[in-house]
């Protein structure tokens, strides 16, 4: 690529994220707080049967996919022109995803739609399509079947945003798309960075 | 004659080279042999002459001309000509007479005449061995180079070994001292052989030659007297070769570019007779601008440095020049951007200013220091008052000023004035900050060129007792103070930063130490002006106290952790301000009422417990007087008194007895419990700087005393650490001269964290149980441990600490375990103990009947206790187990005590899976205790476990519903246990858990297939492997994986009735030890793939949230399953071919695909993960 479409992208770092992490209480990292795990143990009884496995316990608990687990999902591809990832570019942004109906512990035969709004860092940008054709695939391949994905382009963020969309909406066009090897190849490349 | 002609021929047609060395070997033997006389000699040089004959007649012709007769020739004479310089290695050196040498020098000094072609390399290497001859006379020397240089324009010809071969002659000569006096002796000052050498050498680019080269040049310059011209002629041949790099090559001769690099700086910096030519000649060099690489520039600036670092006589060689490398230098840091030549040109500053103070023996006149440093003031001071330079400029600074005593002397008042008036009209906050960054740096450096006076000049130390002060004495009150005050209020996140700094700054101004006249350092500041830094920093730390949740922000805890480090170094010089601030930290936590607090508040009783602990313990304060002395006498350990005396006042914070019964955790009790974690953090720090400061090993070299503390403690008063920490306490009965550094401070420590352990100990036992909860409980308990632990055997047996384990250190008078307490808190108590006493301490309890085998072989009282008392209980049991030690000498000469333990618990499982059945909820906890107490022994591999181990087989396999908690339980047995480890100084063989497999388990494989004739008997033994292995690395079972996989099969097979718990342990553990098997060996479970992929599948249906057995079994175990089993299906496909996999993807994938729903967030992780290496399968 020899010019770049947008060549000086405002960066997020990854501590400035949005992340599950930060919404908890942080614990705190002092320079005092290296016995803290120590003398504060998460588990109070350190003996017997219930000491050691269950000590993660409370993530164990039921929790239905919310916006953070779309976001998680797609934040970490990369930018096609970059190399940061779509999170750090603000182009996938978590209030620009929502997941209807919310917060339902899901029932693998009931209908749930996620909706993604994409940012392009330039209203230009000529990779928005690719951008959007990889957020789909990422969807599609890891959520479950009675998951609708539907992509968009956020309304006046790009010339043509209404085009983008609808070229993102036709299966037929994405599975026509995917069929190319060059942007298979360039997707596949967006979505290693994905854990 | 002939005989030395045959060998000539032999060798010039000889190949191989140890054939080579006979041949000349021999040769030389002969002529030892005669002695060397003249026929011997002339025959052995004559032996060649029918190769040297027709090439000089046509030499000429040959030269030119390469047909292949010729090239012949050339190479039979230059292997004739070798054949004389072998010989010459191969003779002794004492046997030629000077006359020989001289002929034979004239001999081979005349080929690099005539023979260009052939001779060459031989008569380099022949002459250099005449050289080593005893009849060398220096005057040869001289002989050998004349002729050398008639080579001429022919030189550059030669091969570059055979260049190499003449370099190395030359350097031999140059280097030696005789030939180099006589070489002077005839030349004169005007070294004409040197501008010889010089044509001759011109335009070498070979590297290896090169280094010599380079070696001979600066010899020349530092062992000879070249006049000036001859010095600029040496100079333009090395410095023509500036900046030096090197092509990367396909073979690498091992010489990188950094060598090359070294030697022509070595050239450089020879001698200062180059100082005229070499210095400017760099400066213009550097001077090109934007031409110049980094690596050019950083070679450039290293050169200078090295340049100025080695001439002699600074005066004539470096201070005519200093002007310009500064006025070149200074825009490298003023306006550069790259550290590296940035650091460079630091460097080349700060040596300058060194160089001009003269050596540690001699110093030079101060007008040359002053007048640089001048220099450099006058160009920098402006820039301090400009925002984007002032870092720059007191980066260069800095520097100069920092360089030498003398220099910081002379300089630091106005240094400290100009940043003083900065700091008076700021531009900005990071004006502010950046001129705060170089006061403290300044400050910084005053300490270390303080504390590094002794390696200087005498007369250095001289004048810092004579140091003025009076601009650090106001430092605090016209700089800091007015700063701190004034932002103090509205912290907003850059003006942070700007406290950030004040706050190092502070600490830094009270570590300052000063030296009297008399030579002794003191503090700088008095100590009311400490005090006064204390309090103010202590005040920032105790506001979480005070504020609410609302008002506290992210910059304010940046803030508050720099404060917390700034305390913790201002109190390891200025001692009493800990005293001061955890008088402060104390009032401020007795004012709140401890009652009912919120969980700010306890968040911020806990992290103000935690600053305060780290701040005094978390080093060792040293001894520096104060100018008013102080009224405590220092102790290393003082710090340690006052925490710790401080929590033990403060203990209970809350007597209020608990609202929800004996288990609440929340509210007064919590608040105890972190000052009883505190107190464990305190021990911890603190004797993690003991090991920082004395080593690992401080407490073993020195052999401890048989002194019994405990007994020792018990004549105090019980609030003698009180007394102690207040100054009025007899802290010397007990403790000894506490002046003393080293490991004996280590030990007084333990003494005093055992005279808290102790004070605890008794008020946990027999005082009120209201302020006790399990949490607080627990971690008195560890504490006792790791104090107890880190107590050698001896003392551990001085103590009779096996003893207080059960007694909680009463006195003889009083009631031993009183009845108030319940036996969770004795249990933990002893429990505590016992887990930091090492075995040997421990004999005396297992005494036959004694205590500990009472408590091994009791289940007396089990039917009422409580399921964390039987906890307790089995961890007693198992560190009992473990420790034991019998044997001749020890109150167990017969070792029966295990065997009695080993025979009670057959008999007892006998008992229970037979005639009385138990209700199962005791006989679960009794089971615990058993399998416990057989773990502690199995780690020590003691033989009378193999005794008990038939009868658990058999008990487990008994038709009372007992034997499946027996089966499920025996995993225990190898379980990785937190008791059994060195720190707690258990008995861990090192393959124990094999030892313990090959009993417990394998025995069991062939009667627990499923086709074994007893069916309730192997579906029992089924649950017990599976629990056995599970615990046991692979290697354990790797042997036995066949029966091992059937089993597995047959546990997954039938996953329905998931909910009793007997079933989901063994699916679990099925589940984990196939995990295992496919990381390490797959293949053996190539041929099951479709019973493990059915079976996992079918785990993963009937554990699904909706799936049929929702209404049983805990959520945690479902979705544990759930994992489990996703975990060995995302597997699958990373270990096998497609080929293996390809009919199981459709199904696989449909379900994977379902499972990326799942409820629980860590399951969707992993069921997307198998989902993508199951995508991989193309169908």
């Amino acid at each position: 690529m020899a010019d770049l479409e947008n060549a000086n992208p405002t960066i997020l770092s990854v501590s400035q994220l949005p992340s599950r992490r930060h919404k908890g209480g942080a614990a705190r990292h002092g320079p005092d707080a290296r016995c803290d795990s120590i003398v504060y143990p998460k588990q109070p009884w350190p003996y017997g049967s219930g000491s050691s496995e269950d000590e993660d316990e409370d993530e164990d608990g039921d929790e239905p996919m919310d916006e953070q687990d779309i976001y998680d999902l797609i934040s970490t591809i990369s930018d096609p022109e970059h190399p940061h990832t779509l999170g750090q570019l603000s182009v996938v942004r978590l209030p620009d995803i929502r997941v209807s109906p919310s917060a339902v512990l899901p029932d693998p035969e009931s209908l749930v739609t996620v909706l993604v709004e994409l940012t392009p860092t330039v209203n230009h940008c000529s990779l928005a399509t690719v951008i959007g054709l990889a957020v789909r695939c990422r969807l599609e391949q890891t959520l479950p079947p009675n998951y609708r994905v539907d992509v968009r382009m956020k309304d006046g963020t790009h010339a043509q945003d209404d085009q983008v969309t609808k070229q993102l909406a036709d299966k037929e066009r994405v599975a026509a798309a995917l069929e190319n090897d060059t942007l298979q190849r360039m997707v596949d490349k967006m979505l290693e960075t994905c854990a | 004659m002939a005989q030395f002609r045959q060998w000539a021929l032999q060798y010039v047609l000889a190949d191989d080279e140890p054939a080579r060395l006979e041949i000349t070997q021999k040769a030389a033997r002969e002529i030892e042999s005669s002695r060397a006389s003249s026929t011997a000699v002339g025959n052995w040089a004559a032996s060649v002459q029918q190769w040297m004959t027709p090439a000089h007649a046509d030499d000429d012709d040959r030269m030119d001309d390469g047909d292949d007769g010729a090239s012949g020739d050339i190479i039979a004479r230059a292997n004739a000509l070798s054949f004389l310089a072998g010989t010459l290695e191969a003779l002794d050196k004492k046997v030629l007479r000077p006359d020989q040498v001289l002929m034979l020098i004239g001999f081979f000094g005349s080929m690099f005449s005539y023979d260009h072609k052939a001779g060459i390399t031989a008569s380099a290497k022949a002459l250099r061995q005449l050289y080593s001859m005893r009849a060398f006379r220096p005057d040869m020397g001289a002989k050998i180079l004349e002729a050398v240089c008639k080579i001429k324009e022919d030189f550059r010809l030669q091969t570059a070994a055979t260049r190499l071969e003449i370099y190395e002659l030359f350097l031999t000569l140059v280097q030696d001292p005789a030939v180099s006096s006589e070489l002077q002796h005839k030349y004169g000052a005007s070294c004409g052989f040197v501008v010889d050498l010089l044509q001759l050498c011109l335009n070498e680019r070979d590297p290896r030659n090169l280094l010599v080269w380079f070696r001979i040049l600066a010899l020349l310059l530092t062992q000879y007297d070249p006049s000036p011209e001859v010095t600029a002629e040496i100079f333009k041949a090395f410095s023509a070769y500036f900046p030096i790099s090197l092509r990367s090559s396909a073979t690498p001769i091992g010489i990188t570019a950094g060598d090359l690099k070294e030697a022509v700086r070595n050239c450089f910096s020879a001698h200062q007779r180059v100082s005229s030519l070499a210095l400017p000649f760099l400066i213009q060099k550097l001077d090109q601008g934007d031409a110049v690489t980094v690596a050019v520039k950083v070679d450039i600036l290293k050169t200078i440095k090295a340049c100025v670092e080695k001439y002699d006589n600074p005066q004539a060689s470096v201070v005519p020049y200093i002007e310009k490398i500064w006025n070149s230098l200074k825009y490298e840091v003023r306006n550069g951007e790259v550290k590296e030549t940035i650091d460079a040109t630091l460097e080349v500053l700060r040596t300058i200013a060194r160089k001009l103070d003269g050596t540690k023996s001699h110093k030079l006149d101060v007008s040359l220091l002053k007048s640089y440093i001048d220099l450099v003031y006058r160009d920098c001071r402006d820039d301090l008052t400009n925002p984007t330079y002032t870092k720059q400029a007191g980066l260069l600074l800095m520097t100069v000023i920092s360089a030498n005593i003398r220099a910081y002397l002379l300089y630091s008042a106005s240094f400290i004035d100009t940043i003083r008036q900065n700091l008076r009209q700021p531009k900005s906050p990071s004006h502010t900050r950046d001129l705060l960054l170089l006061l403290n740096s300044l400050l910084k450096t005053r300490m270390e060129l303080l504390t590094a006076r002794k390696e200087e000049h005498a007369e250095d130390e001289q004048s810092l007792r004579l140091e003025s002060r009076t601009q650090l004495d106001t430092l605090f009150h016209d700089v800091y103070l007015p700063i701190w005050t004034a932002r103090g209020k509205v912290p907003i996140s850059e003006e942070s930063d700007v406290l950030k700094q004040v706050v190092q700054g502070l600490a830094m101004l009270v570590s300052q130490q000063v030296l009297r006249p008399d030579g002794q350092a003191v503090l700088l500041c008095s100590a009311s002006v400490c005090s006064e830094i204390c309090s103010l920093l202590t005040a920032t730390l105790t506001n979480g106290l005070t504020l609410s949740f609302n008002d506290t922000q992210a910059d304010d805890i940046a803030l508050e952790d720099e404060v917390v480090l700034g305390l913790r170094n201002i109190v390891m010089n200025y001692t009493d301000g800990y005293a001061e601030i955890a008088t402060r930290a104390r009032a401020e936590i007795r004012n709140r009422d401890w009652a009912t607090p919120s969980e700010y508040a306890l968040q911020a009783l806990k992290d103000l417990l935690s600053r305060l602990t780290f701040i005094g313990c978390s080093e060792i304060p040293s001894r520096i007087p104060t100018v008013t002395p102080s009224q405590q006498q220092f102790s290393p350990l003082q710090h340690f008194i006052t925490l710790v005396a401080s929590l033990l006042e403060l203990f209970p914070l809350s007597s209020q007895p608990r609202a929800q019964g004996p288990t609440d955790e929340t509210g007064g009790v919590l608040a105890n419990a972190h000052i009883i974690s505190s107190l464990r953090a305190s021990i911890i720090w603190f004797r993690d700087a003991c090991e920082a400061k004395y080593g690992l090993e401080a407490l073993a070299s020195h052999p401890s005393s048989e002194q019994n503390w405990v007994a020792e403690l018990r004549n105090l008063p019980e609030d003698w650490l009180l007394q102690v920490q207040r100054g009025d306490g007899p802290a010397d009965v007990a403790l000894g001269a506490l002046e003393e550094s080293g490991p004996e401070v280590y030990r007084q420590f333990l003494k005093l964290s055992l005279f808290a352990v102790r004070y605890i100990y008794r008020l946990a036992s027999s005082g009120p149980t209201d302020p006790w909860s399990e949490r607080s409980l627990v971690q008195l308990s560890q504490t006792a441990a790791l104090v107890v632990r880190s107590l050698d055997e001896q003392q551990q047996v001085a103590c009779n600490l096996a003893h207080e384990a059960f007694n909680f250190f009463h006195g003889p008078g009083e009631p031993t375990v009183p009845q108030t307490s319940s036996g969770l808190v004795s249990g933990l108590l002893t429990l505590g103990i016992l887990q930091g006493l090492r075995p040997g301490a421990l004999t005396g309890l297992y005494v036959p009947g004694g205590v500990a085998e009472q408590f091994l072989c009791d289940t007396s009282t089990f039917s009422t206790s409580s399921s964390r008392e039987n906890d307790v209980r089995a961890a007693i049991g198992m560190i009992l187990a473990n420790k034991y030690k019998g044997g001749r000498s020890t109150s167990d000469p017969d070792s029966v005590v295990m065997k009695h333990v080993s025979e009670f618990w057959g008999a007892w499982l006998k008992d229970a899976t037979t005639s009385t059945p138990m209700a199962p909820e005791t006989f679960g906890a009794v089971i615990t205790v058993t399998m416990s107490i057989t773990a502690g022994a199995a780690a020590r591999q003691d033989k009378h476990v193999l005794g008990l181990i038939p009868a658990l087989h058999q008990a487990a396999a008994s038709q009372d519903p007992n034997g499946e908690t027996i089966a499920q339980s025996i995993g225990l047995i190898v379980k990785d246990n937190d008791l059994l480890t060195p720190d707690n100084h258990a008995v861990v063989k090192r393959f124990y858990k094999q030892w313990a497999y090959s009993h417990l388990a394998r025995p069991l494989l062939q009667d627990a297939q499923p086709a074994a004739e007893d069916g309730h008997a192997a579906a029992r033994y089924r649950v017990a492997i599976l629990a056995v292995i599970t615990n046991c690395p692979f290697a354990v079972y790797q042997d036995d994986l066949a029966p091992l996989i059937r089993l597995l099969i047959t546990a997954l097979a039938n996953p329905a009735g998931l909910s009793a718990p007997a079933a989901s342990a063994q699916v679990v553990a099925a589940l984990q030890i196939l995990v295992e098997i496919l990381a390490h060996e797959p293949d053996a479970l190539r041929s099951h793939l479709r019973e493990i992929i059915g079976g996992a599948t079918a785990v993963y249906r009937e554990c699904a949230p909706s799936g049929p057995s929702q209404k049983g079994g805990p959520t945690a175990t479902r979705s544990l399953c759930r994992r489990l089993a996703l975990q060995v299906l995302g597997a699958v496909p990373t270990v096998f071919e497609e080929r293996h996999v390809l009919r199981h993807a459709p199904p696989t994938q449909r379900m994977l695909a379902v499972a990326c729903g799942d409820p629980v967030r860590r399951v969707r992780e992993v069921a997307r993960r198998a989902r993508a290496s199951w995508a991989k399968v193309v169908v």
